[in-house]
Protein backbone atom coordinates (compact mmCIF):
# COMPACT_ATOMS: atom_id res chain seq x y z
CA UNK A 1 0.00 0.00 0.00
CA UNK A 2 1.34 3.85 -0.38
CA UNK A 3 2.24 5.08 2.37
CA UNK A 4 2.52 9.20 2.60
CA UNK A 5 3.68 11.05 5.72
CA UNK A 6 2.26 14.24 6.03
CA UNK A 7 3.55 16.48 8.85
CA UNK A 8 1.49 18.69 10.75
CA UNK A 9 3.13 21.97 11.88
CA UNK A 10 1.83 25.63 13.50
CA UNK A 11 2.30 27.39 16.61
CA UNK A 12 1.30 25.66 19.78
CA UNK A 13 -2.23 25.57 20.67
CA UNK A 14 -3.56 25.97 17.07
CA UNK A 15 -5.42 22.79 16.93
CA UNK A 16 -3.45 20.56 15.62
CA UNK A 17 -3.96 17.35 17.27
CA UNK A 18 -7.65 18.20 17.50
CA UNK A 19 -7.90 18.39 14.04
CA UNK A 20 -6.06 14.46 13.81
CA UNK A 21 -8.61 13.59 16.80
CA UNK A 22 -11.36 14.59 14.58
CA UNK A 23 -10.26 13.23 11.31
CA UNK A 24 -9.56 9.59 12.96
CA UNK A 25 -11.69 8.93 15.76
CA UNK A 26 -14.31 11.58 14.92
CA UNK A 27 -13.60 13.35 18.40
CA UNK A 28 -13.27 16.53 19.75
CA UNK A 29 -12.00 17.84 23.23
CA UNK A 30 -11.65 20.97 24.48
CA UNK A 31 -9.36 20.39 27.07
CA UNK A 32 -5.83 21.03 25.71
CA UNK A 33 -3.03 18.71 25.94
CA UNK A 34 0.19 19.83 24.65
CA UNK A 35 1.89 17.29 22.35
CA UNK A 36 5.77 16.49 23.54
CA UNK A 37 7.50 15.28 20.30
CA UNK A 38 5.32 13.87 17.66
CA UNK A 39 2.26 11.66 18.04
CA UNK A 40 2.17 9.58 14.60
CA UNK A 41 -1.68 8.47 13.85
CA UNK A 42 -2.40 6.38 10.59
CA UNK A 43 -5.53 6.55 8.40
CA UNK A 44 -5.89 4.85 4.92
CA UNK A 45 -7.79 7.35 2.65
CA UNK A 46 -9.44 6.08 -0.43
CA UNK A 47 -8.66 7.85 -3.78
CA UNK A 48 -10.09 7.33 -7.03
CA UNK A 49 -8.99 3.29 -7.39
CA UNK A 50 -6.06 4.10 -4.99
CA UNK A 51 -5.56 3.85 -0.87
CA UNK A 52 -3.35 5.70 0.57
CA UNK A 53 -2.34 5.40 3.91
CA UNK A 54 -1.64 8.66 5.68
CA UNK A 55 1.00 8.51 8.73
CA UNK A 56 0.28 11.81 10.20
CA UNK A 57 3.00 12.87 12.42
CA UNK A 58 1.29 15.59 14.70
CA UNK A 59 4.78 17.82 15.86
CA UNK A 60 4.21 20.00 18.68
CA UNK A 61 3.48 23.57 18.49
CA UNK A 62 6.15 25.62 17.56
CA UNK A 63 6.59 28.59 20.66
CA UNK A 64 8.95 31.81 20.79
CA UNK A 65 12.00 29.44 22.03
CA UNK A 66 11.68 26.20 20.12
CA UNK A 67 11.94 25.78 16.30
CA UNK A 68 10.65 22.84 14.86
CA UNK A 69 13.27 20.37 14.72
CA UNK A 70 14.29 19.61 11.34
CA UNK A 71 14.74 15.63 12.14
CA UNK A 72 10.79 15.73 12.42
CA UNK A 73 9.97 17.39 8.89
CA UNK A 74 12.69 15.04 6.74
CA UNK A 75 10.83 12.83 4.33
CA UNK A 76 7.48 14.10 4.17
CA UNK A 77 5.34 13.85 1.19
CA UNK A 78 3.13 16.69 2.39
CA UNK A 79 2.69 19.19 4.85
CA UNK A 80 -0.14 20.62 6.69
CA UNK A 81 -0.06 23.80 8.33
CA UNK A 82 -2.37 24.73 11.30
CA UNK A 83 -3.08 28.28 12.20
CA UNK A 84 -5.77 29.92 14.40
CA UNK A 85 -8.20 31.88 12.85
CA UNK A 86 -9.05 33.73 16.34
CA UNK A 87 -4.91 34.35 16.57
CA UNK A 88 -3.45 36.45 14.40
CA UNK A 89 0.30 35.71 15.18
CA UNK A 90 -0.51 32.21 14.25
CA UNK A 91 -1.24 33.11 11.03
CA UNK A 92 1.59 35.39 10.72
CA UNK A 93 4.07 32.86 11.51
CA UNK A 94 3.07 30.99 8.24
CA UNK A 95 5.28 32.32 5.91
CA UNK A 96 8.46 31.93 8.51
CA UNK A 97 7.57 28.58 9.16
CA UNK A 98 6.95 27.49 5.73
CA UNK A 99 10.74 28.55 4.78
CA UNK A 100 12.15 26.86 7.82
CA UNK A 101 9.64 23.51 6.76
CA UNK A 102 11.27 23.68 2.84
CA UNK A 103 14.77 24.31 4.14
CA UNK A 104 14.21 20.71 6.19
CA UNK A 105 11.37 18.72 3.74
CA UNK A 106 12.24 20.33 0.33
CA UNK A 107 8.88 21.65 -1.43
CA UNK A 108 6.64 19.13 -1.00
CA UNK A 109 2.79 20.12 -1.17
CA UNK A 110 1.61 22.41 1.30
CA UNK A 111 -2.08 23.47 2.89
CA UNK A 112 -3.25 25.53 5.73
CA UNK A 113 -6.01 24.72 7.63
CA UNK A 114 -7.44 28.16 9.35
CA UNK A 115 -8.68 26.46 12.19
CA UNK A 116 -11.50 27.03 14.91
CA UNK A 117 -13.75 28.37 12.36
CA UNK A 118 -16.50 27.47 14.70
CA UNK A 119 -15.23 30.57 16.53
CA UNK A 120 -16.25 32.80 14.04
CA UNK A 121 -17.58 35.88 15.85
CA UNK A 122 -13.81 35.78 17.19
CA UNK A 123 -11.92 35.81 13.55
CA UNK A 124 -9.22 38.10 13.03
CA UNK A 125 -8.07 36.66 9.21
CA UNK A 126 -9.41 38.65 7.01
CA UNK A 127 -10.19 38.33 3.38
CA UNK A 128 -7.11 39.93 2.16
CA UNK A 129 -4.99 38.05 4.27
CA UNK A 130 -6.42 34.51 3.05
CA UNK A 131 -6.00 36.27 -0.47
CA UNK A 132 -2.23 36.72 0.57
CA UNK A 133 -2.17 32.40 1.29
CA UNK A 134 -3.25 32.27 -1.60
CA UNK A 135 -0.92 34.49 -3.50
CA UNK A 136 1.87 32.80 -1.69
CA UNK A 137 1.71 29.59 -3.12
CA UNK A 138 -0.73 27.47 0.00
CA UNK A 139 -3.56 26.17 -0.90
CA UNK A 140 -5.98 26.83 2.01
CA UNK A 141 -9.34 26.31 4.00
CA UNK A 142 -11.31 26.99 6.91
CA UNK A 143 -11.19 24.44 9.30
CA UNK A 144 -13.27 23.22 12.69
CA UNK A 145 -12.03 20.27 14.44
CA UNK A 146 -14.91 21.09 16.62
CA UNK A 147 -17.56 20.70 14.11
CA UNK A 148 -15.83 18.65 11.95
CA UNK A 149 -16.33 21.14 9.53
CA UNK A 150 -13.22 21.50 6.92
CA UNK A 151 -11.59 18.88 8.23
CA UNK A 152 -12.47 15.87 6.24
CA UNK A 153 -11.53 18.07 2.97
CA UNK A 154 -8.32 18.83 4.42
CA UNK A 155 -6.91 15.46 4.24
CA UNK A 156 -8.49 14.45 1.33
CA UNK A 157 -6.56 17.14 -0.66
CA UNK A 158 -3.54 16.00 1.25
CA UNK A 159 -3.58 12.33 0.46
CA UNK A 160 -4.69 13.38 -3.30
CA UNK A 161 -2.08 15.32 -3.69
CA UNK A 162 0.62 13.54 -2.12
CA UNK A 163 -0.72 10.75 -4.49
CA UNK A 164 -0.92 12.86 -7.85
CA UNK A 165 2.92 13.90 -7.12
CA UNK A 166 2.60 17.46 -7.56
CA UNK A 167 4.25 20.18 -5.98
CA UNK A 168 2.70 22.75 -4.18
CA UNK A 169 0.09 24.32 -6.51
CA UNK A 170 -1.75 27.99 -6.02
CA UNK A 171 -5.60 26.96 -6.30
CA UNK A 172 -8.46 28.87 -4.97
CA UNK A 173 -9.58 26.98 -2.21
CA UNK A 174 -12.68 25.30 -2.71
CA UNK A 175 -14.16 25.37 1.19
CA UNK A 176 -15.46 28.54 2.82
CA UNK A 177 -11.47 29.78 1.34
CA UNK A 178 -11.45 33.96 2.36
CA UNK B 1 53.98 -2.65 11.40
CA UNK B 2 51.62 -0.01 11.57
CA UNK B 3 48.54 -0.07 13.16
CA UNK B 4 45.64 2.92 13.88
CA UNK B 5 43.22 2.30 16.71
CA UNK B 6 39.60 2.84 15.97
CA UNK B 7 37.87 5.45 17.33
CA UNK B 8 35.01 3.96 19.86
CA UNK B 9 30.58 4.02 18.70
CA UNK B 10 30.14 7.77 19.20
CA UNK B 11 27.36 7.24 22.02
CA UNK B 12 27.57 5.47 24.81
CA UNK B 13 23.83 4.67 26.33
CA UNK B 14 24.47 4.14 30.04
CA UNK B 15 21.03 2.56 31.54
CA UNK B 16 19.86 1.22 33.88
CA UNK B 17 16.76 -0.49 35.64
CA UNK B 18 15.21 -1.61 39.14
CA UNK B 19 11.73 -2.69 40.04
CA UNK B 20 10.70 -3.17 44.00
CA UNK B 21 7.23 -4.76 44.75
CA UNK B 22 6.84 -1.64 47.51
CA UNK B 23 5.68 -1.47 51.08
CA UNK B 24 2.02 -2.51 50.79
CA UNK B 25 1.74 -5.30 48.30
CA UNK B 26 3.04 -8.77 48.40
CA UNK B 27 3.29 -9.44 45.01
CA UNK B 28 5.34 -7.26 42.10
CA UNK B 29 3.15 -7.36 39.18
CA UNK B 30 5.64 -4.84 37.61
CA UNK B 31 8.78 -5.75 34.65
CA UNK B 32 11.00 -4.36 32.83
CA UNK B 33 13.68 -5.19 29.99
CA UNK B 34 16.48 -3.44 28.72
CA UNK B 35 18.08 -4.74 25.53
CA UNK B 36 20.76 -3.97 22.81
CA UNK B 37 20.18 -5.36 19.43
CA UNK B 38 23.16 -5.02 17.50
CA UNK B 39 24.57 -6.74 14.71
CA UNK B 40 27.62 -4.93 12.97
CA UNK B 41 31.68 -6.05 12.60
CA UNK B 42 33.11 -4.17 14.92
CA UNK B 43 37.14 -3.17 12.92
CA UNK B 44 39.37 -3.20 16.25
CA UNK B 45 42.21 -1.98 14.10
CA UNK B 46 43.64 -1.33 11.40
CA UNK B 47 46.23 0.74 8.83
CA UNK B 48 43.32 0.92 5.81
CA UNK B 49 43.49 4.71 4.44
CA UNK B 50 39.94 3.90 2.89
CA UNK B 51 37.56 5.05 5.53
CA UNK B 52 34.08 4.08 3.61
CA UNK B 53 34.58 1.01 5.02
CA UNK B 54 33.65 1.84 8.29
CA UNK B 55 30.78 3.65 6.98
CA UNK B 56 29.36 0.80 5.32
CA UNK B 57 30.29 -1.77 8.42
CA UNK B 58 28.37 0.78 11.03
CA UNK B 59 25.14 0.21 12.06
CA UNK B 60 22.80 1.99 14.53
CA UNK B 61 22.93 0.79 17.87
CA UNK B 62 19.38 0.14 18.89
CA UNK B 63 18.64 0.45 22.55
CA UNK B 64 15.18 -0.64 23.27
CA UNK B 65 13.73 -0.33 27.37
CA UNK B 66 10.18 -1.90 28.17
CA UNK B 67 8.37 -1.13 31.43
CA UNK B 68 5.05 -3.49 32.22
CA UNK B 69 2.45 -2.98 35.00
CA UNK B 70 0.09 -5.73 35.50
CA UNK B 71 -3.30 -5.36 36.26
CA UNK B 72 -5.92 -7.93 37.47
CA UNK B 73 -4.73 -8.62 40.77
CA UNK B 74 -2.17 -10.85 42.31
CA UNK B 75 -0.74 -13.55 39.99
CA UNK B 76 -2.56 -12.93 37.35
CA UNK B 77 -1.68 -8.98 36.64
CA UNK B 78 2.52 -10.37 37.36
CA UNK B 79 1.26 -13.12 34.42
CA UNK B 80 0.17 -10.33 32.09
CA UNK B 81 3.46 -7.81 32.57
CA UNK B 82 5.82 -10.85 32.85
CA UNK B 83 4.15 -12.24 29.35
CA UNK B 84 3.98 -9.46 27.68
CA UNK B 85 7.59 -7.93 28.19
CA UNK B 86 8.70 -11.68 27.05
CA UNK B 87 6.35 -11.59 23.79
CA UNK B 88 7.97 -8.55 23.16
CA UNK B 89 11.66 -9.40 23.85
CA UNK B 90 11.26 -12.62 21.62
CA UNK B 91 9.67 -11.13 18.60
CA UNK B 92 12.47 -8.25 18.89
CA UNK B 93 15.11 -10.82 18.78
CA UNK B 94 13.24 -12.89 16.00
CA UNK B 95 13.14 -9.62 14.15
CA UNK B 96 16.66 -8.20 14.75
CA UNK B 97 17.45 -8.47 10.92
CA UNK B 98 14.44 -5.97 10.16
CA UNK B 99 15.20 -3.89 13.34
CA UNK B 100 19.07 -3.58 12.65
CA UNK B 101 18.48 -2.76 8.57
CA UNK B 102 17.01 0.58 9.94
CA UNK B 103 17.50 3.46 8.18
CA UNK B 104 15.55 6.48 8.31
CA UNK B 105 14.24 6.20 4.91
CA UNK B 106 12.58 3.48 5.90
CA UNK B 107 11.66 4.27 9.53
CA UNK B 108 7.87 3.80 8.52
CA UNK B 109 8.42 0.22 8.19
CA UNK B 110 10.93 0.12 11.60
CA UNK B 111 7.87 1.02 13.40
CA UNK B 112 5.79 -1.41 11.74
CA UNK B 113 8.45 -3.86 13.42
CA UNK B 114 7.71 -2.30 17.26
CA UNK B 115 4.07 -2.24 17.10
CA UNK B 116 4.24 -5.53 16.01
CA UNK B 117 6.11 -6.56 19.10
CA UNK B 118 3.45 -5.05 21.29
CA UNK B 119 1.01 -6.75 19.19
CA UNK B 120 2.25 -9.70 19.72
CA UNK B 121 2.50 -9.48 23.64
CA UNK B 122 -0.85 -8.89 23.11
CA UNK B 123 -1.92 -11.81 21.30
CA UNK B 124 -0.07 -14.60 23.25
CA UNK B 125 -2.28 -12.57 26.22
CA UNK B 126 -5.43 -12.83 24.49
CA UNK B 127 -4.43 -16.61 23.81
CA UNK B 128 -3.23 -17.77 27.37
CA UNK B 129 -6.84 -16.23 28.95
CA UNK B 130 -9.31 -16.40 26.40
CA UNK B 131 -11.91 -15.18 28.95
CA UNK B 132 -12.89 -11.28 28.29
CA UNK B 133 -11.48 -9.15 31.46
CA UNK B 134 -8.30 -11.57 31.76
CA UNK B 135 -5.15 -10.29 33.23
CA UNK B 136 -3.74 -7.05 31.13
CA UNK B 137 -0.79 -5.14 31.35
CA UNK B 138 0.56 -1.54 30.58
CA UNK B 139 3.15 -1.28 28.71
CA UNK B 140 5.30 1.71 27.51
CA UNK B 141 8.34 0.80 25.14
CA UNK B 142 11.16 3.14 24.06
CA UNK B 143 13.28 2.09 21.11
CA UNK B 144 16.14 4.46 21.06
CA UNK B 145 18.39 4.73 18.04
CA UNK B 146 20.21 7.83 19.28
CA UNK B 147 19.14 10.54 19.22
CA UNK B 148 15.41 8.93 18.37
CA UNK B 149 13.34 7.49 20.65
CA UNK B 150 10.46 5.41 19.39
CA UNK B 151 7.85 5.34 21.63
CA UNK B 152 4.49 2.49 21.73
CA UNK B 153 2.64 3.01 24.79
CA UNK B 154 -0.38 1.56 26.42
CA UNK B 155 -1.79 1.90 30.06
CA UNK B 156 -0.76 4.54 32.48
CA UNK B 157 3.21 3.77 33.55
CA UNK B 158 4.72 7.02 31.96
CA UNK B 159 7.82 7.84 29.95
CA UNK B 160 9.73 11.01 30.60
CA UNK B 161 12.79 12.49 29.61
CA UNK B 162 14.79 15.64 31.02
CA UNK B 163 16.24 18.20 29.26
CA UNK B 164 18.24 21.06 30.69
CA UNK B 165 16.21 20.59 34.15
CA UNK B 166 13.36 20.47 33.10
CA UNK B 167 11.16 17.09 33.28
CA UNK B 168 8.47 16.47 30.14
CA UNK B 169 6.16 13.87 29.99
CA UNK B 170 5.70 12.34 26.75
CA UNK B 171 3.38 9.96 27.29
CA UNK B 172 -0.45 10.51 28.32
CA UNK B 173 -1.78 8.00 30.89
CA UNK B 174 -4.86 6.38 28.90
CA UNK B 175 -7.69 5.86 31.75
CA UNK B 176 -11.23 5.96 31.30
CA UNK B 177 -11.03 9.39 33.71
CA UNK B 178 -9.06 11.13 30.62
CA UNK B 179 -11.23 9.39 27.91
CA UNK B 180 -14.21 10.25 29.60
CA UNK B 181 -13.09 13.92 30.52
CA UNK B 182 -11.79 14.21 26.64
CA UNK B 183 -14.95 13.63 25.15
CA UNK B 184 -16.92 15.71 27.54
CA UNK B 185 -18.95 12.71 29.07
CA UNK B 186 -18.13 13.53 32.87
CA UNK B 187 -15.85 16.60 34.61
CA UNK B 188 -12.40 16.02 35.86
CA UNK B 189 -14.30 16.49 39.82
CA UNK B 190 -16.50 13.77 38.75
CA UNK B 191 -13.90 10.95 37.17
CA UNK B 192 -11.80 11.76 40.43
CA UNK B 193 -14.21 11.33 42.46
CA UNK B 194 -15.53 8.00 40.90
CA UNK B 195 -12.26 6.32 40.72
CA UNK B 196 -12.03 6.62 36.72
CA UNK B 197 -8.59 7.48 36.58
CA UNK B 198 -7.19 4.14 38.10
CA UNK B 199 -8.91 2.76 35.53
CA UNK B 200 -7.49 1.77 32.00
CA UNK B 201 -9.15 2.55 28.62
CA UNK B 202 -6.30 0.89 26.87
CA UNK B 203 -3.91 -1.98 27.90
CA UNK B 204 -1.76 -5.06 26.14
CA UNK B 205 -4.49 -7.86 26.67
CA UNK B 206 -7.50 -5.42 27.58
CA UNK B 207 -8.81 -2.86 24.48
CA UNK B 208 -6.13 -2.42 22.67
CA UNK B 209 -5.24 0.96 21.59
CA UNK B 210 -1.82 1.96 21.72
CA UNK B 211 -0.27 5.30 20.85
CA UNK B 212 2.94 6.09 18.92
CA UNK B 213 4.99 8.54 19.02
CA UNK B 214 9.26 9.64 18.47
CA UNK B 215 10.87 12.56 20.23
CA UNK B 216 14.13 13.26 19.13
CA UNK B 217 16.91 13.86 22.38
CA UNK B 218 19.61 15.94 22.63
CA UNK B 219 23.17 15.61 24.08
CA UNK B 220 23.07 15.57 28.17
CA UNK B 221 19.22 14.61 28.38
CA UNK B 222 18.09 11.34 30.77
CA UNK B 223 15.49 9.58 29.53
CA UNK B 224 12.87 7.93 32.29
CA UNK B 225 10.27 4.93 32.06
CA UNK B 226 8.23 4.28 35.38
CA UNK B 227 5.36 2.37 36.17
CA UNK B 228 2.79 4.82 38.97
CA UNK B 229 4.07 3.38 41.82
CA UNK B 230 7.19 6.08 41.33
CA UNK B 231 4.90 9.12 40.12
CA UNK B 232 1.98 8.78 42.97
CA UNK B 233 4.56 9.26 45.40
CA UNK B 234 7.31 11.57 43.85
CA UNK B 235 7.21 15.01 42.56
CA UNK B 236 8.29 15.82 39.18
CA UNK B 237 10.36 18.54 41.03
CA UNK B 238 12.37 15.36 43.06
CA UNK B 239 12.54 13.27 39.49
CA UNK B 240 14.26 15.90 37.87
CA UNK B 241 16.11 16.88 40.76
CA UNK B 242 17.19 13.29 41.06
CA UNK B 243 17.73 12.38 37.51
CA UNK B 244 19.56 15.53 36.69
CA UNK B 245 22.28 14.71 38.85
CA UNK B 246 23.33 11.20 39.45
CA UNK B 247 24.56 8.48 36.91
CA UNK B 248 21.74 5.73 35.40
CA UNK B 249 22.14 3.07 38.26
CA UNK B 250 22.24 5.29 40.89
CA UNK B 251 19.14 7.49 39.68
CA UNK B 252 17.36 4.29 39.82
CA UNK B 253 18.13 3.41 43.23
CA UNK B 254 17.01 6.91 44.46
CA UNK B 255 14.21 6.99 42.42
CA UNK B 256 12.90 3.73 44.55
CA UNK B 257 14.07 5.21 47.34
CA UNK B 258 11.91 7.88 47.07
CA UNK B 259 9.28 5.81 46.11
CA UNK B 260 9.39 3.79 49.02
CA UNK B 261 9.66 6.91 51.22
CA UNK B 262 6.99 8.29 50.23
CA UNK B 263 4.79 5.55 50.67
CA UNK B 264 5.26 2.70 48.69
CA UNK B 265 1.71 1.65 48.56
CA UNK B 266 2.26 0.45 45.11
CA UNK B 267 4.81 -2.10 43.16
CA UNK B 268 7.40 0.44 41.34
CA UNK B 269 9.59 -0.09 38.57
CA UNK B 270 12.07 2.66 36.82
CA UNK B 271 14.62 2.86 33.66
CA UNK B 272 17.14 5.72 33.15
CA UNK B 273 18.95 6.24 30.25
CA UNK B 274 21.43 8.58 29.37
CA UNK B 275 23.19 9.30 26.59
CA UNK B 276 27.21 9.97 27.20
Amino acid sequence: MIQKKVCMVGVFATGKTSLVQRFIHSLFSTKYHSTVGVKIDRKQVQVGTEQVNLLLWDIEGRTAEQEIPDSYLKGAHAVLYVADGTRRETFEQLFSLRDHVRSAAGDVPSIVALNKYDLKNQWVVAAADGKKLIDGGFHMLTTSAKTGEGVEDAFRWVAKTTLSGATQTVQQPDHHGN
Amino acid sequence: METETLPARMIRVDVSGLSHAGKVRSVNEDHFAIMTLQKAVQLRATNLQDTTLLDRLRKPQVDIFVVADGVGGGVGGKIASGVAVKAVVEYLAEAVGCVQDFDVDRENAFLEHLSQAVQHGHHRLKEMFQTQGGPATTLTMVTLVWPRAYVIHLGDSRGYFLRRGTLRQFTRDQTMGNYLVDIGAVTEQHAEKAGLYNVLSSAVGGDFVPTVGVVDLADGDALLLCTDGLTKHVSDERIAQILGSLNAEGAVHSLIDAALDGGGTDNVTVVVAKAE
